[in-house]
């Protein structure tokens, strides 16, 4: 996954829940140095009577937010969508640096 | 040495020199399906024969099972077998354990964090204490998620005491009656099977339904081998700080928690729930478990005065109404006294007094 451009994730889900799996994988896959690096991690945890879905929120340097519906998607899913619109940024810094 | 002799020993010699003849003797003693002794007491050849003869047919029964291999559904010797008995093993042992999820600490993060938990464990306890027992013993260790909930489910589903034992023939050729019910058995693996197979849901009692979600991504696991609120209060201030009831430490007591790399490694670990006396617990209940004052023996202490309480109620409300039946049986015995000795009139004036308390 490219977390390069991500500036800002935040999270909310009920760890009891079993739809909270892909937006847990989601924070086991930023790297070690994310929050050294500025990107701004806020996970909530939700108590476990709690029926609120989980929700994944994502900024990314050029300012597109993203919504995440952990109900529903994978996590292949997910890195897949983040990773679309990384990759544009990386073709743009590339033009930019070239 | 002495020169060889081509000819035959003697019969009596051969049969008191030849060392061959005991050995044949007690492997004769150890199988009885083997050809009897007396054909092998006669002569030199012979005997070296008859020896060649027991030891082809020294066999092992078909279904002799040493008692250091039992059989096992999963391969014993490999590591990740081995680590699901630990795990097993683990689980049966200890009453408390936190469930952490990590996100790629390196590993002078878990240097750090481990270093301060230890650090904070053992200043709330003095040397030789069961308390400080219970801090060397706490443990933050990573662990392997799949086998771990593997772990769980044989812990929760399979009784040893519930198993048949099977029949197998010892190393003498007896029928003898051996129970495997060990965590690698087929027994522990069909009592799995059996209890999650389907897709009906478990039932909402059981405790593996209620932790397996939370068994998702890398894990970690703090474990204490009492329930000793106390140390849960500190590990939870260390590792989850939550400022009202559990504050992080100040950057004046311990300097070491402020350091970066340390913080770093704290901001990754995230509580997601835990297991206490084979009860499940999110974050709140971890934190209730906390927050008991005083420990288990405060609320044994509670119990007991309660308990006490209410027993010395009972016990005057019963003895009550012996005591007030005493009470007017003597004071009417006091008043048929005084009418013996003292005069009719006032005698008689008191009884009535008498009579009108008791009916009163």
């Amino acid at each position: 996954m490219i977390t390069r451009f991500i500036t800002d994730v935040t999270t909310r889900f009920n760890p009891f829940s079993a739809r909270a799996k892909s937006a847990r994988l989601f924070l086991s896959f930023l790297p070690p140095t994310a929050r050294s690096s500025g990107m701004s991690i806020n996970a909530k945890l939700l108590p476990r009577a709690s029926t609120e879905p989980s929700t994944l929120q994502i900024k990314f340097k050029d300012g597109k937010e993203m919504k995440l519906d952990c109900e529903s998607m994978g996590i292949k899913s997910i890195v897949e969508e983040v990773d679309r619109h990384s990759r544009l940024l990386q073709k743009e810094a590339d033009l930019a640096a070239a | 040495m002495p020169p060889r002799l081509r000819c035959a020993v003697p019969r009596g010699l051969g049969s008191a020199i030849n060392p061959s003849r005991t050995t044949s003797r007690s492997a004769v003693l150890l199988l009885p399906s083997a050809p009897a002794p007396a054909a092998v007491s006669a002569t030199r050849q012979y005997a070296t024969a008859a020896v060649a003869s027991t030891g082809s047919s020294f066999r092992l029964p078909a279904d002799y099972i040493p008692p250091t291999k039992p059989p096992t559904a999963r391969p014993s010797d490999t590591r990740k077998s081995q680590l699901l008995r630990t795990y097993t093993s683990l689980l049966r042992s200890t009453p408390l354990i936190l469930i952490f999820q990590h996100n790629n600490l390196t590993a002078v993060e878990w240097a750090a964090v481990r270093r301060e938990l230890r650090l904070a464990l053992g200043k709330i306890s003095s040397d030789g204490t069961e308390s400080a027992e219970v801090a060397s013993r706490a443990e933050l260790q990573v662990i392997r998620t799949r086998i771990f909930d593997v772990a769980l489910k044989i812990v929760e589903f399979h009784d040893p005491s519930k198993v048949a034992p099977t029949e197998t023939s010892a190393l003498s050729g007896n029928r003898i009656k051996v129970v495997h019910n060990h965590d690698l058995s087929k027994a522990a693996y069909k009592a799995v099977k059996a209890a999650t197979k389907g897709d009906e849901p478990l039932p909402e009692s059981s405790s593996y339904a209620q932790i397996s979600p939370l068994l998702v991504g890398p894990l970690a696991i703090f474990t204490l081998p009492a329930v000793s609120p106390a140390h849960l209060a500190t590990a939870l201030s260390i590792l989850s700080p939550s400022p009202p009831a559990f504050p992080a430490p100040t950057r004046k007591k311990s300097p070491g928690y402020h350091d970066p790399i340390a913080q770093s490694g704290f901001q990754k670990l995230m509580l997601v729930g835990g297991r206490i006396e084979d009860k499940v617990f999110d974050l709140e209940g971890v934190k209730w478990v906390g927050g008991i004052d005083g420990g288990l023996d405060a609320l044994r202490a509670q119990l007991v005065y309660m308990l006490q309480s209410a027993g010395l109620g009972l016990t005057t409300a019963l003895e009550g109404a012996s005591k007030s039946l005493w009470l007017t049986m003597e004071s009417r015995r006091s008043v048929l006294e005084e009418e013996q000795n003292g005069g009719k009139e006032g005698a008689k004036e008191d009884a009535k007094e008498g009579e009108k308390t008791e009916s009163s």
